[in-house]
């Protein structure tokens, strides 16, 4: 949000300073200028070139206030508007009477600064300075090539270039300020943003571990402090089925974090790799596509096949079937007495089948026709 | 057709087989569960050469067991149609376990569908099956029966699904039988009820007919179903 009302400030600020800049350059070209032009019309020769040089500099502040209107930059252009207002002074001075540089005659030579100037403002300062010096050397050349330059022509020449070079200069140096704040800002902002980034991930992982931690402090870390204090005797199959279920747990506690397509099977699998690894044959067999499932219920539906696959002696079988009112995950394997796991959340039933050394636990979920009461992350 | 020789008189005499599968493994562990199985089965093997199931002993085998992918990721449907055309009785041994090829299968007139991952549990009661010329789901096929969502697929009843919902799941007939409450000739009927309504959707394959008229003829189905089926499509 604030991001945006610094970008639209910055942008009024750019904006700003290129209307004042032509308007000060309207004034100075189509007003100081004519006005001088039409007071010594009839001192050129032919006067038409004057007309005609101010007529270019005028259609260049026309063009400029065009691309202001439609708030867009010269591009392209720009170097052929720089060569017009070059051109209008070479055309300006080749029709200049003798003597006359710098003085009320020379109409031009404070004026196409300004046309220049404008055209420039949004480039480097040193382009800006570049043409302003072009502009300069230019009428120091008429003055010292065409006329023999008296010591007077030569300190009106430099009194007058301090205005015609400054004046334009400072405001290219304001315009590049200007500038280099909104890039400076434009950093820092960019800077605090990664910050802030950073502290919200670093935030959100540690109240994830800490969640996972209290997830496993009410299971796993008891039967660990079970087996440390040694009331918990490791070569008991009660315990060895406890510590099969929690390394199972703790596989899909790792699992849920992963960014996979289906997070049902994906969970499955690293169940089912804890029973592998104790050599238990595990076929997994999927059916038909399900919606996501939010974390809570794939718990749910993943705990049966952790429980049977703790006890499984030596073959399971767990298959998925889903569509998209129903999802169902069966577990079938050769074990004994198992504890029956209770849902956390509604919509989900668990049902057991024992047949003699067989199990066949299965639990469905069923969406609850309205929307899922708390939403989980 | 030799294969003709076998209906009604399969029980008794020796059921002969003949395998087309190019991973020699296969052939051998096939043939080890058939001299295994009591009564035992005689397997042929034909290797890759599928002219040895036109030719030879091959031709006079009662079923076929045939691999579906002779060349890999090439499923060779159109030699499954030709032998079904010619009344022999397939049972497709594959690799693949997606629904949309097992469906296609049974559509063309195979027997049965079973995946390499179905043992001699299924393979051998398939077999005997198919030379009485009958069809055998196994729980992988059963699987992608329930999970059949085509739009030309027949409309079973909630009870048909279950039973084949819980066969996939459970692969175990008994089991189905306990927790659905039913013995285990009511699942195998639930079953036989589902294939003949595949069959009379399917193209009109000589087996297909076969298996539809002797639906009748045990009461399987009925007429009014018969009917119902195809004016649901």
């Amino acid at each position: 949000m604030s991001d945006g009302v610094e970008e639209r400030t910055r942008t009024q600020l750019r904006h700003g300073l290129r209307i004042a800049t032509l308007l000060v350059a309207g004034a100075i070209v189509l007003g100081l200028g004519q006005a001088n032009m039409l007071r010594h019309l009839d001192a050129y020769e032919p006067a038409l070139a004057q007309v005609a040089a101010l007529a270019a500099l005028g259609a260049v502040l026309a063009g400029e206030a065009v691309l202001l209107v439609r708030r867009r930059s010269w591009g392209r252009l720009r170097w052929a508007a720089i060569a017009v207002v070059l051109a209008a002074s070479a055309l300006s001075y080749a029709t200049l009477p003798d003597g006359r540089t710098s003085t009320g005659v020379d109409w031009l030579f404070g004026a196409a600064n300004w046309a220049g100037l404008v055209v420039l403002l949004d480039r480097p300062l040193r382009t800006s300075a570049a043409f302003l010096l072009a502009h300069e050397v230019m009428a120091l050349l008429h003055l010292v090539l065409f006329d023999e330059p008296s010591r007077g022509a030569l300190a009106r020449f430099a009194t007058g270039s301090v205005t015609v070079i400054g004046f334009p200069l400072c405001v290219a140096v304001a315009a590049a300020i200007l500038r280099s704040l909104s890039a400076a800002a434009e950093a820092s902002r960019r800077e605090i943003e990664q910050v802030r980034v950073a502290e919200a991930v670093a935030a959100e992982s540690h109240r994830r571990r800490q969640q996972r931690f209290a997830e496993l402090s009410a299971t796993t870390i008891p039967l660990l402090e079970g087996l440390a204090d040694g009331s918990l005797r490791p070569e008991e199959p009660v315990v060895q089925r406890r510590c099969a279920i929690e390394a199972a747990r703790m596989r899909r506690l790792f699992a849920e974090s992963d960014t996979v397509t289906n997070p049902l099977l994906h969970e499955l699998r690293h169940c089912i790799d804890v029973a592998d690894r104790k050599g238990v044959v595990v076929e997994l067999d999927a059916r038909g596509h399900w919606p996501a499932l939010p974390v809570a219920v794939r718990r749910d539906l993943t705990e049966a096949v952790l429980i049977v696959l703790a006890t499984a002696a030596s073959r399971a079988r767990v298959t998925v079937v889903g569509s998209a009112d129903l999802v169902s995950v069966s577990a079938v394997a050769d074990c004994g007495e198992v504890d029956v796991p209770s849902p956390a959340t509604p919509g989900v039933r668990v049902e057991t089948l024992t047949y003699d050394d067989t199990v066949w636990m299965e639990v469905r979920w069923q969406p609850t026709p309205h929307p899922a009461p708390q939403p989980t992350s | 057709m030799a294969a003709d020789s076998a209906p009604g008189s399969a029980a008794d005499e020796l059921i002969t087989a003949v395998i087309v599968d190019d991973h020699a493994a296969i052939a051998a562990g096939v043939r080890a569960w058939c001299s295994e199985a009591a009564p035992p089965i005689d397997l042929i093997d034909a290797g890759d050469r599928l002219a040895d199931v036109w030719t030879g002993p091959g031709a006079a085998a009662d079923v076929v067991i045939f691999d579906l992918e002779l060349v890999p990721r090439r499923p060779d449907f159109g030699e499954l149609r030709r032998l079904v055309d010619n009344g022999r009785r397939v049972i497709v041994y594959s690799q693949h376990t997606d629904d949309a090829t097992a469906i296609k299968c049974v559509d063309l007139g195979a027997l049965a569908y079973l995946t390499k991952r179905e043992g001699p549990e299924h393979l051998v009661p398939a077999i005997r099956a198919a030379a009485r010329g009958e069809p055998y789901t196994g729980p992988s096929l059963s699987g992608a029966l329930v999970a059949d969502d085509a739009p030309g697929r027949p409309r079973l009843s909630q009870r048909e699904t279950e039973v084949l919902r819980a066969w996939f799941v459970s692969s175990s007939k008994e089991l189905v039988a306990v927790k659905l409450n039913i013995t285990v000739k009511t699942v195998d009927t639930y079953i036989a009820r589902v294939r003949v309504k595949y069959a009379n959707v399917g193209r009109a394959a000589r087996t297909k007919s076969e298996l539809v008229g002797r639906a009748l003829d045990d009461g399987l189905i009925t007429l009014a179903e018969l009917n119902q089926t195809v004016t649901s499509l």
